[in-house]
């Protein structure tokens, strides 16, 4: 079937294809509905229960020429750009669940639709965590995570979620299932494919299952928030910290409106800039390194610091790393954008977002060098003009950026930011070889591949 | 080859800097593996323009070509195999930029490891990959196997502490994959690049992160008399919750070998001996360190000893360290094998090397990184006795093969190579390796970037693959193998 026919399917082929790839898609608008990508209704929705179901699937959506774009639960839709027409979507949630656990091994093996939370309950139960903070947590799951290098401040301690794959399972668009990495905490043996499937938003295959590193839990939690007059002094304290080797799990910072949005710290006082520090270690540990992160933070300019306690800093965190991803933000009227730089010209990138963006609410992770901009376009006069004049500053410095989502007639005429020296040539060299159909969502990931 | 190709190769990096003498070409036919193969050419780029030119050269003459750091693999990963050019990385040896405020560094693939911490030493930082050859081998060898070390258990291994690769493709291109900040858009080309074995292109620049030194280090050397109770040790550590910056196990015949050649303080008489090491803030590691005591202790360790100071510490990691080279007092030859279990497997995995070595009548000392579960089973056989080098890698064969069926890896750190790719087929499936042809095939389509690396030949695992001779795969491999691979 020719690609252009997909888009009149009716209800007879759409079960043919069904019967072939083994199970029965959704077909009608009502209940493919809740499977839109940014707003476009798909014509078919398959959800498959295994890996086997998920080949078969692509497989015969593959031979019948369909285009595919594989949706986990679906919080990260609305990233730019938005698709112009959506034929099949693959719902990865229904392949979920925790396959293997070992705690002492510190891995899990669990199907790639495992939520997050899910995952988190699991391990909590044996004091363990997989170490990572990113945005939407409550609903995003594990495969979504990855594919859209999700990440949160705790990369500072952790890595971000990318440096604990250890393996995975993967479909292809041929329908083949070939498993890359291994089960183990460390191993090289062959090309370490799991890492190009993290942040390919689903465009090279399908990820079945995960193998993933977790971490201890630590037996105490602290919270530092150190409030400053400038993002340059509050930068500062980050870099007074590593020069003490003190090694907080980690470390964000937030201009005066985004503070808003962290239930947990109150009414925190009189900074333009906030900090807020994570400290985890034993029972003893924690609360040793949250006092000495505070005495920088001071020595550092600080107006004023406050502890916060093991269920305090916990709270702020919930909304600390869902203000990050943009999570936080109404999705019909912000433009969510992360800027990487190096951690030394953070506070030249925040100023930047508040040239620039307008009325943008700012946060950072000053220790990996991201800065997080947040603009209300419903109240920006000329946001694409602005967003222009970004791109050249960043361009001009070696910065680079990521719109994380945009509202929906924004995020149509978006394109995400290809840096000069970026090696698209290869890139798509490396899609064509994987997915060499171009099945999986075609034109929508860097440089239209 | 041909003098036409050769008068190209020297005109791109000057004639001092390129030789086709035998007597030259002869350093360049070994690394640290078994294997060896010489050479066609061995020329040593001075920039990322000359190895540019040089591979396209290579290209165009249809060469096998490869890059080479120390020499130190041990996998066969910088044997040239299929003759061709090897291009020396001696010259690019500068660390061009180092950045205390951004902890980072740039460094040309030459640099030798353990120079890029000695030159931040000052500022209070380091480059955490730390591998037993530190002293010698190159950060761009580090790249290519994507090299751990001693203390990657609490810290990982070096794909978490390289930030960015200027990378000349095997098409003669020069691109940057990642840079000097994080999160570069696109595939994670970087991430697959880092340990590809110099099979996907030649490093020419490395963005190294530097990590602050910690505050604190304690150091426990922990005596069993049997190895299980060691073994139970390093789950119980991991399962309590302390995640050391190092836990590496010795067994007796290690110990014994090691203490007469470096005299590190070790037992000579031990069952096994547990290095721990534990960091931070000063009180946090104190408290870490006693609770590894007691975790020590409630296993049955006889003795748990810590390093009063940093003379001391220094003695215990160079008897750790000095573990290949004091294998030289047990037999004329070693072989070093590497494997990964996952470390609540250990008691089983190593009664079975036990067995294995007595099935083949060798003698098999452990010593590895056991928090890992990263298994380093070095055999020792003579390499005059017909039959003994065979014996040797069947054995080796074995001890991978158990790995597997713990559900664990046959490399934790040494890389495929030459040396185990065919053993390749006991832990990945022909879908699995068509994946990673597939990706080759993106990269290195003609396959001349270090041909037949890492994919299996027609060999088993466990067939000697000692090659005695320059050349090429005897044919019906070729075939086999296909240009792709």
């Amino acid at each position: 079937m020719p690609r252009n026919e997909l888009r009149t399917l009716n209800l007879p082929i759409a079960e043919e294809l069904g019967r072939r790839a083994g199970i029965r898609p959704r077909v009608r608008p009502e209940e493919c509905a809740s499977y839109a990508i940014a707003g476009k209704v798909p014509k078919l929705v398959f959800s498959p229960r295994t890996l086997s179901e998920a080949s078969k699937t692509i497989q015969t959506l593959t031979a019948e020429g369909a285009s595919v774009i594989v949706r986990g639960a679906g919080t990260k839709q609305f990233q730019p750009p938005s698709p112009v027409d959506v034929d099949v979507v693959l719902d990865a949630t229904r392949c979920s669940g925790v396959i293997d656990y070992v705690p002492a091994d510190l891995t899990v093996t669990v199907f790639a639709g495992t939520t997050f939370v899910e995952l988190a309950e699991v391990l909590r139960a044996q004091q363990q965590f997989f170490a990572a903070d990113p945005p939407f947590a409550s609903d995003a799951t594990i495969g979504g995570i990855l594919s859209g290098r999700s990440s949160g401040a705790l990369r500072q301690q952790y890595g971000t979620p990318r440096d604990n794959v250890l393996g995975m399972r993967v479909c292809l668009s041929d329908g083949s299932i070939a498993f890359t990495g291994s089960k183990v905490v460390k191993s090289v043996a062959g090309y370490d494919i799991a890492k190009l499937f993290v942040g390919a938003r689903g465009t090279l295959g399908f990820i079945g299952e995960v193998t993933l590193k977790v971490a201890p839990l630590p037996a105490e939690q602290r919270g530092v928030v150190a409030t400053f007059s400038s993002a340059n002094q509050a930068c500062g304290a980050v870099a007074q910290m590593s020069s003490h080797a003190l090694f907080p799990m980690a470390t964000t910072m937030h201009d005066a409106a985004s503070t808003r949005h962290i239930r947990a710290l109150g009414h925190v006082g009189d900074g333009d800039w906030t900090l807020v520090v994570r400290c985890g270690g034993s029972r003893a540990g924690a609360g040793t390194l949250a006092d000495a992160v505070s005495k920088v933070c001071m020595q550092s300019g600080a107006r004023s610091t406050l502890l916060l306690d093991h269920d305090r800093i916990l709270f702020g965190w919930s909304d600390i790393a869902e203000l990050a991803g943009g999570a936080i933000y109404a999705a019909d009227r912000f433009l969510n954008c992360a800027i990487a730089c190096l951690p030394s010209e953070v506070p030249a990138v925040c100023a930047m977002g508040q040239t620039h963006g307008g009325n943008a609410e700012v946060s950072a992770h000053p220790h990996a060098g991201i800065v997080f901009m947040h603009i209300d376009a419903t109240r920006h006069d000329d946001l694409i003009g602005a967003l222009h004049l970004v791109a050249a500053e960043a361009e001009a410095n070696g910065w680079s950026i990521a719109y994380l989502r945009a509202p929906l007639p924004l995020g149509a005429k978006l394109r995400q930011p290809v840096p000069p020296s970026s090696p698209i040539f290869l890139m798509r060299r490396v899609k064509a070889a994987l997915d060499p159909t171009g099945t999986f969502d075609p034109g929508r990931f860097l440089g239209g591949i | 080859m041909n003098d036409a190709i050769f008068e190209r190769l020297a005109a791109i990096v000057g004639r001092d800097h390129a030789t086709i003498q035998p007597g030259n070409l002869s350093n360049y036919q070994y690394d640290g593996s078994a294997d060896h193969a010489l050479p066609e050419a061995v020329v040593s780029p001075g920039s990322a323009q000359e190895v540019a030119a040089l591979v396209a050269l290579c290209n165009e003459y249809d060469c096998p070509y490869l890059a080479r750091g120390a020499g130190t693999g041990l996998s066969g990963g910088a044997i040239p195999e299929s003759g061709g050019v090897v291009l020396s990385m001696a010259r690019l040896c500068q660390i061009l930029e180092i950045d205390p405020v951004n902890r980072l560094a740039v460094v040309e693939p030459g640099v030798v490891n353990a120079n890029i911490s000695s030159a931040v030493k000052h500022l209070g930082l380091q480059f955490v990959p730390d591998p037993s050859s530190q002293g010698v081998c190159t950060i761009g060898g580090n790249v290519a196997e994507n090299s751990g070390g001693l203390h990657c258990l609490a810290y990982g291994v070096t794909s978490h502490h390289v930030l960015g690769c200027e990378v000349v493709t095997p098409q003669g291109d020069i691109v940057w994959l990642g840079g000097k900040t994080a999160d570069a858009p696109g595939y994670d080309l970087l991430g697959v690049f880092i340990g590809s074995e110099g099979t996907l292109g030649i490093a020419t620049k490395i963005v190294v992160k530097l990590t602050p030194v910690r505050q604190s280090s304690r150091t426990l050397l922990a005596v069993y008399d049997a190895i299980d109770d060691a073994s139970r040790t390093v789950s119980d550590i991991i399962a309590g919750g302390i995640i050391p910056a190092a836990l590496e196990m010795m067994d007796q015949l290690s110990t014994a070998t090691i203490e007469a050649f470096v005299h590190a303080g070790f037992p000579t008489d031990a069952g096994a001996v547990l290095i721990v090491e534990v960091e931070g803030l000063p009180e946090s590691a104190a408290e870490s360190a006693e609770a590894v005591r007691g975790i020590c202790t409630r296993n049955g360790a006889r003795e748990v000893r810590e390093a009063r100071d940093a003379a001391e510490r220094e003695r215990i990691w160079l008897g750790r360290k000095s573990a290949f080279g004091a294998m030289g007092r047990l037999s004329k030859s070693y072989y070093v094998a590497d494997g990964v279990i996952p470390r609540t497997k250990l008691p089983q995995v190593l009664a079975q090397v036990a067995q294995i070595g007595a099935r083949y009548g060798l003698r098999i000392a452990n010593v590895f990184h056991a928090g890992d579960g990263n298994l380093h089973p070095l055999i020792a056989f003579d390499d005059r006795k017909p039959g003994d080098y065979e014996r040797t890698v069947a054995a080796a064969a074995d001890i991978l093969r158990a790995c597997v069926e713990a559900g664990g890896s046959i490399s934790g750190e040494h890389g495929i190579g030459i040396e185990k790719r065919d053993c390749m087929t006991l832990q990945y499936g022909a879908a699995d390796l068509a994946l990673m042809a597939k990706l080759k095939s993106a990269f290195n389509p003609r396959g001349l970037c270090n041909p037949a690396k890492m994919f299996p030949t027609s060999r088993r695992c466990g067939e000697s693959s000692r090659i005695h001779a320059s050349g090429k795969l005897s044919a019906d491999v070729e075939r086999s193998i296909g240009p792709a691979f």
